[in-house]
């Protein structure tokens, strides 16, 4: 924790606070809104960095873990009352589970057979959605109790408040956990199977085992985010939480930022969701803003295609060094 | 300490290894040699995990070894590089010798990445072989010569007992060869064991106190250095049948 904040104190320290007064002084719904949305997107694109970043293996259907916690939160809430807000940190658990499983399977594969059998993932949990109609409801969906504490239902001005300190507290977990997992020797190994996997089993690591372990801790923050939003808009149905689309954003959000870097898929997230909303409001609910995602991020790629994260801070390392080596100079 | 009894492996219809047999003595730098196709690399393989022989079985310290995955095995004591250099290419040269670093149970696993004893440890071992001055460079910027030399440094980092060495002078220049040699004398010394396969016979003939030779996925002679350069065995696979080479 304390190196941290020894390297990015000051600006974690400023950005954080930002976010701590946000709902305060912004008291536009709509604003509200966008804010509670970006800091989901920052927790998807981060937690899908964790496998997607760090390992390398590109999965396009991490949103089948968003909808299945927002889908048990949903059922714990309508069944035995469990309010989400607590809920889902213990049920993200449970998605945890189901994915150590998935993963153990799916990891058999590699590049873009992976990538195929993560978009299968979203279709199947979708289906069983559907069929399972009398637990879930199937098609129709699922609708929750208007969101409040203890019986009493937020009232309209204030109810987007307690989603934005919810999602922050999740945004810090989810980063602090990235960071840790960084840092640690499993992230060391997460590396080493991106950069060359059978080189890394053949000097001790147990790809397997590393890459099931980043697959589960990345589904976790996933199931427990989609827990936070089905209660969010209080109603889900198959089609709307377990689209590849959701799996989609993800992943071009962390590759705008910088893939594999701690704070790229938070930056992506914080220009991206900001960015279409503002569009989507501007010019209606067209798919325009899909338009304007495809074509930022091929500027992106074309000009930084190591994402905008790592691109600046080559360009800041090199000014740098330019300015060591001038220096000692006449 | 290693004991390949009876393996074979095919590829499709091709027969890469077909009940070859052989064994490396501890304290020994034995010589793997043998044409191009003749199986030393599939052999190689085998013993370290990567491809399941069909058949046979392969002991390390009496143990058998033939069903585990590389991992495993690399955690038994057996270390190899790679015939063309296989590193952590985005990976600074200290980290790719902090990777192979042995280390056990799930507090470990969430510790520190880079430990300061690991660090001291690494960067000894870089002096070893004269690339301390670039434990912080991608390991892609390095030379070809450098990058051999970090490969090997960084597989003593996990402490084998067992090193094999697929074609450590393939590409390199003469001074580096002389330096590679040097370290394995050097290390043989201290007790490691050594598989070498190599093309370059001076290297072989010097290093090596046992050669096994390998033709077709079979062995057909093993001996001393000076043994092996006059049986006509050996010169038969090398340079053909006797007639042809009269031709």
């Amino acid at each position: 924790m304390k190196r941290l904040l020894s390297s990015n104190g000051l600006w974690i320290g400023i950005a954080l606070l930002a976010l701590l007064i946000f709902p305060l002084i912004q008291r536009s719904q709509y604003y509200q809104h966008v804010m509670v949305m970006t800091m989901m997107a920052a927790v998807l694109a981060s937690s899908w960095n964790i496998l997607g970043g760090y390992a390398g293996y590109t999965s396009l259907g991490h949103a089948a873990f968003f909808g299945l916690g927002g889908y048990l939160v949903a059922l714990a809430h309508n069944y035995f009352g469990w309010h989400p807000f607590v809920s889902t940190w213990f049920l993200g658990f449970v998605v945890l589970g189901v994915a150590l499983v998935l993963g153990w399977i799916s990891l058999r594969t590699h590049g873009s057979a992976f990538v195929v059998v993560t978009i299968a993932m979203v279709f199947i949990f979708r289906l069983v959605a559907l069929n399972l109609s009398n637990i879930t409801n199937g098609a129709r969906g699922l609708t929750q109790p208007r969101p409040g504490w203890g019986g009493v239902p937020w009232s309209p001005e204030f109810i987007k408040v307690p989603f934005h300190y919810i999602m922050l507290i999740l945004l810090c977990i989810t980063i602090f956990a990235s960071w840790r997992i960084r840092q640690s020797k499993f992230g060391l190994g997460l590396i080493a199977i991106r950069e060359d996997e059978g080189k890394a089993e053949a000097v001790g690591i147990n790809t397997m085992l590393y890459k099931v372990l980043a697959f589960g801790f990345s589904a976790y923050f996933m199931g427990v985010a989609g827990g936070i939003y089905s209660y969010f808009f209080t109603y889900i149905d198959p089609q709307f939480i377990f689209d590849v689309f959701t799996g989609v954003t993800m992943v071009l959000i962390a590759i705008l930022g910088g893939r594999g870097t701690l704070w790229g898929p938070v930056l992506g997230a914080f220009i991206m969701e900001p960015l279409g909303n503002w569009v989507i409001g501007t010019f209606g609910g067209t798919q325009i803003h899909l338009t304007i995602f495809g074509g930022v991020l091929l500027v992106v790629m074309l000009f930084m295609p190591q994402g905008i994260l790592p691109t600046l801070s080559d360009a800041i390392r090199q000014r740098k060094k330019a300015g060591m080596v001038k220096a000692p100079s006449p | 300490m290693l004991e390949v009894n009876q393996i074979s492996k095919a590829f499709g219809g091709i027969k890469a290894v077909s009940g070859c047999s052989m064994s490396v003595e501890r304290g020994s730098i034995t010589g793997l040699i043998g044409p191009n196709g003749s199986g030393k690399t599939t052999l190689f393989n085998m013993i370290t995990g990567f491809y399941p022989p069909d058949s046979g079985s392969i002991l390390l310290n009496n143990q058998p070894i033939q069903n585990l995955l590389p991992s495993q095995i690399c955690h038994r004591g057996i270390g190899r590089t790679f015939q063309i250099t296989r590193l952590f290419w985005k990976m600074t040269v200290l980290e790719n010798m902090i990777v192979p670093v042995r280390h056990t149970g799930w507090r470990t696993l969430f510790s520190q990445g880079v430990k300061k004893h690991e660090e001291e440890r690494a960067m000894g071992l870089l002096d070893l072989v004269g690339l301390t001055q670039y434990s912080d460079e991608e390991a892609l910027k390095l030379s070809f010569g450098q990058q051999k030399l970090v490969e090997f440094a960084a597989i003593l980092m996990s402490d084998p007992d067992l090193i094999l060495l697929d074609e450590p002078a393939g590409g390199v220049n003469p001074v580096m060869i002389e330096k590679i040699m040097g370290l394995v004398e050097d290390l043989n010394q201290q007790g490691k064991t050594f598989l070498v396969v190599e093309h370059n016979m001076r290297l072989v003939m010097e290093l090596c106190q046992h050669i096994i030779v390998l033709d077709h996925g079979q062995k057909i002679a093993e001996g001393k250095p000076a043994a092996i350069q006059n049986n006509p065995i050996v010169l038969e696979a090398y340079l053909g049948s006797t007639n042809h080479a009269g031709a």
